[in-house]
């Protein structure tokens, strides 16, 4: 609750800088030569020490990425991304892969430090903080001493923290570049079992060049005893960043996962094309959370990240659960859609969203929920915020199956528009093929009601922060299921993201 | 999204190239109207669209188009009585229109006769790309009417646009416009015998402050394919309610495009998709509120049984300039069979802040608790399904005033549940 | 403490005048009652008095302590001490009603210089009116007045003023929706804010209220003027007699 407050305490202290993360840091890097190609391919692979299948699997998917076009049927709109003009790999000189946090360079720990991520496992044990009586919490999810953090370095995954105390209990949390060599029949069990090499462009260019991104395995009936995130900062310039991470819950395990990413403060776009794939077993969970907050480009739409992210859910076993639940501020570009594929029976998948868009910035983000087996179930709730010059789309698509008896699904979308020179749109695919289904969609869209704002200001609360106020409780539903921390630095960043919306 | 290459043409596509081949020399029009003819099927010889084209996302035309038949002059059609008591019926039989019927306040042309001194080619041709009726309709239109409504004329009796296929190919127009203040009723009908192939377009202008109710009743035979479009521009204060109803064909598609350039004008839709068999039907609307205060409601209610597809895409786009608008969109469908689908679109594109939009979209089955109600009360499962059916689309209905037109289209609805349910 | 000087206004969007040349002077340590028939523009002067965006002032002036409050928002206004009790209190979803009460009391003693309020000493403050005006504390973790009864709003109102401590207060028909022992209460509670340095506008149809709080002076608002001015018998007159002699009068 008292997030409301720090978000007006945020609001109120940033000035014209608003986004707080776009420092630089001058790291020494090793680079692929700039362009793509096989032999870039081949230099990724071989940087990272890879078996045969790998790269073979990566230059299946070039071959096939070669073939394809990009695709335009999202409501986005930039100019053709020059793929020859872009390094594919980027890792710092002193820290060429994951190492233990003694041999990690002070210079990038300082990074981390800045971000306020903290990795020194034992300082983080020393530092819990414990909420205070009304609830306040730490203004940070990663220093509450809960996480486990996987530190990506533009294309490297730097440490892994807690890993040791995981092990302990069957929880395997590593880069995927150790998986592959450490888990390797894990791995290509599962890798692109969700997202196949041929899904779709972005997600097919990931697969020929991804770097590194994280790996979770939950064994059968092991309930992970913390919170597991990774942190995915890019710091090089003219870099993209290619992440693949795949987390694997077995029959009954439970997980909760966290993603947070930043970028310098840079005039050149970057490209951010990840992929995500989450397979649940029967009875398993899996809660998969982001805050997205890559640099959105300045004032004038100059500069941010193109943010081209391939998002999937298996709910392959019965009665199993995957919830995305997301906040997304950041990026000159979202193109997005963290769905579920609803396979094994009586399975559930969730989707809860909070899109804000700012000056310049372009939306096109929303979910697919797939329903393929029985009595499955799924619920949407999504709330887009426009505001400035930026045009915010929900794209959803709930699709019921002839063999999906008695699918439930309940979407709700509302979108807010500040401001005259902003649009929302929303643009839901509803197909029904099975006459046991119940589908309920229910969309709107409108302004920050003036009775509102009065009433609220009538108590002697400022125009920015009544809105900021009303904001967030228009947000509530999908906050409430962020874990407390995250919760907490998301409404802060609703409200900066916000910040210069009223005129 | 892959590689382009030109497609081979399919049996349909071809077919159409070819009558057009054939029946070109024998098209009404001057040159102005050969022209956009000629451009019109360049723009069919791309290929008829795909899914990949997003207007069509749910409407794979290319596949689902199989049933050309040619142009048959010696088909014979029959006109039939009008749907409403007292209306005025204007036929076109088997793709040709009648003498044309004087009607006290309004002026009534054949459009053949438009055709043939050219005035009529500038409405001509597809809207966009992705216009393939109204490309399709260009190439091949031959008669249809233009009605004239004088500026405040109050015409009490419906007007009956009546278009009756025997079974070939048709392709019609039918441009209205309805002067300042006037208030008149328009009944659209899409019937006949035989597999016919129709292509029929309206057009409608709505003067300043005019009242109109158009009702649209679609009842052709099992095999037939009726692609329409119907076009309307709402002035100031302008007020339209267009009420549809599909109850036949195999193939369906209804075009609904409105825009409301005009301040504190109001649209109503309501339309009813009966579907059995295997049609698909696809009624794809796209309203434009482009002026302040302007309000739409839209509610189509949609019942599907056997292998029946039924397909309802609604797009409101809100401009910059409309501020206040006030639109909200509903589409309900129950799904009577194992075999039925149903696929909505509901679409916001929204550039105004100050305006309250929403839309809805259920796919359910019959509420329980009302089953039980009626259970508990003595009736019986099936009849008591039955009933709760025909309410729900009945209800659409009975929003229309005049007492004499809900009880005809209660007439429709009973026959086709009597038949299909 | 308020003076009105000759005051039109009108709705923005319309331009329909309300306020049709309006005069009123309260003083500090005063109870003023605003009585008037339905659609007399009694709502409509506690929105312009607070400074509601609808309604355009073309005409006349309001000052507040001696100084024009005319060119100030909402919030200026409120941290200056004008409050007003909504005879329709807004609903506003996902927004906790507690949460609402400590920004609201804090910005208020931010703008005023002062230090914020410390969260226990808010608790306490909260929960000590929250039981004299016998609301239930838990309905203050929901969101801000939304499916409160209509009593249930008229309360967290009065609860609002007494945690806000406005200096002039403006009570539209607070009395409405309350059941009789609710209206004790409330009036309990409004009285209890009585003092010197306090003055009050007390907007109602009702001589049960005036009876609970006793005011000093009676007017009597029509078509957007006040027609007639007087001390609390007024009221007891107007309960009697009804407003056509004085609207007769008035015309
Ligand atoms: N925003 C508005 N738009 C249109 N008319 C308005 C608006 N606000 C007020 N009015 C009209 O102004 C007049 C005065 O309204 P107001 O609410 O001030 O009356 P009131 O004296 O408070 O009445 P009541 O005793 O019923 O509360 C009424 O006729 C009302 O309809
Ligand atoms: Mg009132």
């Amino acid at each position: 609750m008292p997030a409301v407050q720090e978000t007006i305490e945020q609001v109120r202290n940033i000035d014209v800088d608003q986004y707080k993360y776009g420092f630089e840091s001058f790291i020494e890097m090793d680079k692929a030569p700039k362009g793509l190609s096989e032999e870039t391919i081949r230099f990724i692979s071989a940087k990272k020490g890879e078996p045969d299948w790998m790269l073979e699997w990566r230059l299946g998917a070039f071959r096939r990425w070669l073939t394809l076009e990009e695709p335009t049927w999202a409501r986005v709109h930039y100019p053709k991304i020059d793929f020859q003009d872009i390094y594919y790999y980027a890792a710092p000189k002193s820290t060429p892969g994951p190492t233990s946090l003694g041999d990690v360079d002070p210079e990038i720990l300082k990074v981390y430090e800045k971000l306020g991520i903290p990795l020194k496992e034992q300082e983080i044990l020393a530092g819990v903080q414990k909420p205070t009586d009304d609830g306040e919490a730490s203004d940070n999810v990663y220093k509450s001493g809960r996480v486990a953090v996987d530190a990506v370095f533009d294309s490297v995954s730097v440490v892994t923290t807690f890993r040791a105390e995981l092990a302990k209990a069957g929880v395997l949390f590593m880069s995927m570049s150790e998986a592959i060599k450490e888990h390797p029949e894990i791995v290509r069990k599962y890798l692109g079992s969700v997202v196949p090499t041929t899904d779709n462009y972005y997600a097919t260019l990931n697969s020929a060049v991804f770097t590194d991104g994280s790996f979770v395995f939950i064994p059968k009936g092991v309930r992970c005893p913390m919170e597991l995130s990774t942190y995915f900062r890019i710091n090089e310039k003219n870099t993209g960043q290619f992440e693949r991470t795949l987390i694997i819950a077995e029959e009954g395990a439970y997980v909760s996962y966290l993603e947070g990413c930043t970028a310098p403060q840079r005039d050149e776009n970057q490209l951010h094309a990840a992929v995500v794939e989450l397979v649940a077993l029967d009875d398993a969970e899996i809660k998969y959370s982001t805050v997205q907050n890559w640099y959105p480009g300045d004032k004038d739409g100059k500069g941010g990240i193109y943010n081209f992210v391939t998002k999937r859910g298996d709910c392959r076993g019965d009665r199993s659960k995957i919830s995305w639940t997301q906040v997304e501020t950041g990026s000159a570009i979202t193109w997005k859609y963290p769905s579920c594929i609803l396979r094994g029976d009586d399975s559930r998948g969730e989707f809860y969203s909070i899109a804000v868009s700012n000056g310049y910035q372009q939306v096109d983000s929303g979910t697919k929920m797939i329903h393929l087996g029985k009595n499955t179930s799924s619920r949407i709730i999504s709330k887009g915020i426009s505001a400035g010059h930026s045009n915010n789309t929900y794209r959803g698509q709930v699709s019921v199956n002839r063999r999906a008896t008695n699918a439930r699904n309940f979407t709700n979308c509302d979108s807010l528009l500040i401001g005259n020179d902003c649009g929302a749109h929303t643009v839901p695919y509803i197909e029904v093929k099975n006459s046991s289904a119940q589908v309920e969609h229910e969309a709107t869209t409108s302004k920050i009601s003036d009775d509102q704002k009065f009433y609220v200001m009538q108590r002697g609360i400022p125009e920015e922060e009544a809105i900021a106020l009303i904001v967030n409780g228009f947000v509530k539903d999908v906050i409430q299921e962020l874990p407390m921390e995250f919760a907490v630095e998301a409404q802060k960043l609703i409200g900066i993201s916000l910040e210069g919306s009223v005129g | 999204m892959n590689i382009h290459s030109t497609p081979k043409l399919t049996a349909a596509e071809t077919a159409l190239i070819d009558a057009f081949g054939e029946r070109f020399s024998e098209l009404p029009g001057d040159a102005t109207v050969a022209v956009k003819r000629d451009d019109a099927v360049e723009a069919l010889k791309a290929g008829l669209p795909t899914r990949r084209v997003e207007a069509w996302h749910y409407t794979d035309l290319r596949r689902l188009l199989t049933n050309v038949p040619g142009y048959d002059s010696t088909l014979a059609a029959r006109a039939k009585p009008a749907l409403l008591a007292g209306s005025t019926v204007l036929p076109v039989l088997n793709g040709v229109s009648g003498a044309g019927a004087s009607i006290d306040g309004a002026t009534v042309t054949r459009l053949v006769d438009k055709l043939l001194d050219g005035s009529f080619a500038p409405a001509l041709g597809p809207r966009e790309p992705a216009d393939t009726v109204g490309a399709l309709n260009t190439a091949f239109v031959a008669d249809g009417y233009f009605i004239d409504i004088a500026a405040g004329a109050e015409i009490a009796a419906p007007i009956e646009i009546q278009n009756v296929q025997a079974g070939g190919q048709t392709h019609s127009r039918f441009p209205v416009r309805v002067g300042q203040g006037a208030k008149a009723t328009i009944v659209e009908r899409q019937t006949g015998a035989g597999n016919a192939l129709t292509s029929s377009i309206s057009h409608l202008t709505l003067g300043e402050d005019a009242e109109l109710l158009w009702i649209i009743v679609q009842d052709q035979p099992d095999g037939a394919t009726c692609l329409s479009q119907f076009n309307a521009e709402l002035a100031k204060g302008s007020r339209l309610t267009l009420f549809f109803m599909n109850a036949g064909s195999k193939l369906v598609r209804q075009e609904i495009r409105v825009r409301m350039p005009g301040e504190g004008a109001d649209f109503k839709l309501r339309g009813i998709n009966l579907l059995s068999g295997d049609t698909h039907c696809d009624v794809t609307m796209m309203l434009d509120h482009l002026a302040e205060n302007t309000t739409s409601t839209e509610i189509v209610r949609n019942v599907a049984n056997g292998a029946a597809k039924g397909v309802f895409q609604g797009q409101i786009k809100v401009a910059k300039d409309a501020q206040k608008t006030d639109a909200k969109m509903a589409c309900n469908t129950l799904l009577l069979s194992d075999e039925a689908e149903f696929s909505t679109k509901p679409e916001l594109e929204i550039f105004a802040d100050d305006v309250a939009c929403g839309h809805g979209a259920t796919v359910t089955e019959i509420d329980r608790n009302h089953l039980f109600y009626l259970m508990a009360r003595g009736i019986d499962e099936k009849t008591a399904r039955g009933l709760l059916v025909k309410a729900f689309v009945a209800e659409i209905i009975e929003e229309l005033e005049d007492e004499a037109t809900v009880e005809v289209l209660e007439g429709i609805l009973d026959d086709w549940f009597a038949e299909h349910v | 403490m308020l003076e009105i000087r000759n005051l039109h206004a009108r709705i923005a969007e319309s331009g329909v005048e309300i306020i049709r040349g309006l005069n009123l002077t309260v003083k500090a340590g005063e109870v003023a009652a605003i009585m008037g028939p339905n659609g007399s523009g009694k709502s409509t002067l506690s929105y312009v008095i607070a400074g509601r965006e609808d309604y355009e002032v073309t005409e006349g002036d309001i000052l507040y302590n001696g100084e024009s409050i005319l060119e100030m928002d909402p919030a200026e206004r409120a941290a200056k001490g004008v409050f007003l009790a909504f005879q329709y209190p807004m609903e506003i979803p996902g927004v906790a009603t507690m949460e609402f009460l400590k920004v609201a009391v804090n910005s208020q003693r931010k703008a005023r210089g002062e230090a914020e309020l410390k969260v226990p000493e808010f608790i306490r403050r909260v929960k000590e009116e929250a039981a004299s005006l016998g609301i239930d504390f838990a309905m203050l973790k929901r969101p801000l007045n939304v499916g409160f009864s209509g009593g249930e709003k008229k309360r967290a109102e009065i609860l609002q003023m007494k945690l806000l401590e406005p200096k002039l207060c403006v009570l539209d028909e607070t009395d409405s929706g309350l059941d009789i022992d609710a209206l004790k209460v409330v009036a309990d509670g409004v009285n209890a804010l009585r003092s010197p340095d306090r003055a009050m506008v007390v907007i109602t149809h009702y001589q049960r209220l005036l009876d609970l709080i006793v005011p000093d002076t009676v007017h009597v608002l029509y078509k957007g003027q006040v027609i007639k001015s007087g001390d609390k018998d007024l009221a007891l007159e107007l309960e009697r007699d009804g407003y056509a002699g004085l609207i007769g009068e008035a015309a």
